[in-house]
């Protein structure tokens, strides 16, 4: 369910979602990126590594599914922690949580914290973004 | 193992990381939008983005750190996607046409019992020099 910003109080709990990146998702990322360095690490290793910024492009999207952000919103800022490398076909559940809303200079300023687990529950991924928004 | 012992000698502070030049175009940042899932106007439609404060359209910020990523990668290697961090601000935006360069380097190291742990300065420039992205990235290796 989309959520309207002036709706959302810090410590709003966003809806969990969860995403699977495949290596047909994987391989058309990494043409997008043109990331040759994965690739070459990921063959002398044997496996289907998923490039740590691709997961955390995905559980940005699917937190963008949940939040109303106009087109005029600007990615401020970006922490990340990749706990573990994640392989292709792994399912992620992502939560995440608003940890932060102020208003500056007809802005919304919006942090956003969250966290990627794998089907055992354990975390892959931990972030928190800013983002500034026009009111 | 000598190998890694070697890779892990060389990065002393100041140790520049292997640096990336990437050009921009609005194909790649469309490619990007749809491999990511983000189709926020202000990267894919140019009628739009000619009406905001950018005066077109940018690239998203997520690739540009796909971008610092790849080159930690290289740097790092499995030690990038195991328990690597990055923190950064988005400082300026990147267009189609403009040419980034992606760099780095060693600003602390730190030894302990379970091993090397390193800070480094990260970030991408446009080729007028100004700053889209700086922040720093942190590996144990």
């Amino acid at each position: 369910m989309n959520k309207a910003i002036d709706a959302l109080e810090t410590g709003h709990q966003f809806s969990a979602t969860s995403f699977v990146l495949d290596e047909e998702a994987v391989a058309r990322y990494l043409e997008a990126v043109e990331d040759e360095a994965l690739p070459r690490l990921a063959q002398a290793e044997g496996k289907a590594w998923v490039p740590p910024m691709a997961v955390a492009a995905m559980a940005l999207r699917s937190l963008m599914e949940e939040m109303v952000l106009p087109a005029g919103a600007i990615h401020g800022s970006q922490e990340l922690g990749f706990v573990r490398a994640v392989e292709a076909s792994e399912r992620i559940t992502c939560r995440a949580w608003l940890s932060h809303r102020s208003q500056r200079a007809g802005w919304w300023i919006l942090a956003v914290g969250m966290e990627g687990t794998d089907e055992s529950g354990q975390p892959v991924l931990t972030g928190r973004l800013t983002v500034m928004v026009p009111r | 193992m000598r190998q890694e012992a070697i890779g892990k000698e060389r990065w002393v502070v100041g140790a520049e990381l292997p640096s990336l030049a990437k050009t921009l175009s609005q194909e790649k940042i469309d490619r990007y939008a749809r491999a990511s899932g983000d189709f926020n106007p202000i990267h894919v439609d140019p009628a739009f983005a000619a009406q905001t404060p950018f005066g077109g359209t940018i690239a998203h910020g997520m690739l540009l750190l796909a971008y610092l990523s790849e080159m930690l990668t290289a740097a790092f290697g499995q030690a990038w996607l195991s328990g690597g961090r990055l923190k950064v601000r988005f400082k300026g935006a990147a267009r189609s046409g403009e040419t980034v360069a992606i760099g780095g380097h060693v600003q602390r190291v730190q030894e302990g019992h379970e091993g090397r742990r390193l800070w480094c300065d990260v970030g991408c420039l446009n080729q007028q020099g100004e700053v889209l992205v700086a922040g720093q990235a942190e590996v144990k290796l």
